[in-house]
């Protein structure tokens, strides 16, 4: 026996997810984006890049969980759509090691205080990789169903 | 007036060359969308220290001020790229009920300014209305993002409005 899920009910519940999803991650980007131009040496410089992701990490981790959660749920209206699309997969290929990588590596060199170099290293590849879930988030849309291996 | 500048705007060279490019508007899209991320983050941390929920460490006069020109850049980047798309599609933006409703949030944006910048963004101590402005400044931003994606969901029947203009004639 199918179940409907409950959020494909109503027509507004997709537009209004993605609209939280949209709002939650720019939010999480963004506020890694301003320690990343920080440790380039652009925008905020009263403050070193650690105590810039003091100041930002409660609302990078509030916005991440908000937009993690509405994503499982944009993605539960319609599992088949999204799993075999390549740009999808691309997305959360990206967002998987983005995530590791800020809560790991990241963390470490810019709560360290690490050199200039190793900051602006780390800095490309969060932008690479947060990037890359941006440009595959929303090439979904656009890119032809299946996985492009025909 | 609006609908002849707008048909004018998407055939001159520019717009015409990105409509026929292959991925033209997807990369523009991902562009502006990249660039809402910083932008938004300007502008929540900011209000989000208005409203006193983050960055209590700072003064709202150093956050406000550090934030004030990388959130300037922030928003000649999503505007550019959200123009560079308009003008693509210019005439189905204009009859795009959701394009509409955000050119009004922006003049409200606009408003939003004229209101709280004295009071609030340009003054040191924290007056009353602070919290009003913050709370404002987020619910009007929330709204462009909804009246943003809005414009996706629509496909503007140009060619009906096309013939009615027609027959009117």
């Amino acid at each position: 026996m199918f179940l409907e899920n409950p959020l494909n009910v109503s027509a507004w519940t997709f537009p209004i997810l993605e609209v939280l999803h949209i709002s939650s991650f720019a939010i999480t980007i963004g506020t890694v984006a301003l320690v990343n131009f920080r440790l380039l040496g652009l925008g905020l410089r009263e403050q070193s890049a650690g105590q810039l992701t003091k100041d930002t990490s409660t609302t990078t981790l509030i916005s991440l969980s908000v937009a993690l959660f509405s994503g499982l749920l944009l993605y539960s209206t319609d599992p088949d759509k999204f799993y075999l699309n390549v740009s999808f997969l691309f997305k959360i290929t990206c967002l998987v090691l983005a995530i590791l990588f800020h809560y790991t590596v990241y963390r470490k060199v810019v709560l360290a205080g690490s050199s200039a170099a190793l900051g602006r290293l780390v800095a490309v590849i969060s932008i690479a990789l947060w990037g890359g879930v941006v440009f595959g988030g929303i090439f979904i849309e656009f890119v032809k169903p299946g996985l492009g291996f025909d | 007036m609006f609908i002849s500048l707008a048909i004018w705007l998407q055939n001159t060279g520019l717009f015409r060359a990105l409509r026929e490019s292959d991925h033209g508007y997807e990369i523009l899209l991902a562009l502006h969308v990249s660039a809402i991320t910083m932008f938004a983050a300007t502008v929540v941390m900011t209000d989000l220290r208005l409203l006193g929920w983050a960055l209590r460490g700072h003064s709202i006069e150093s956050v406000v001020n550090q934030l004030r020109w990388p959130k300037r850049i922030g928003f000649l980047c999503v505007a550019t790229f959200g123009f560079l798309m308009f003008g693509m599609k210019a005439e189905e933006y204009y009859y795009n009920v959701f394009f509409r409703a955000k050119v009004v949030l922006f003049l409200l944006v606009a408003v939003h300014a004229l209101i709280f910048r004295p009071g609030v963004y340009n003054r040191a101590a924290a007056p009353v209305g602070v919290k009003l402005a913050a709370a404002c400044s987020l619910v009007l931003w929330l709204a462009i993002v909804c009246a943003g994606r809005g414009i996706g969901y629509i496909h503007a029947p140009v060619f009906s409005h096309h013939f009615a203009l027609l027959i009117g004639r």
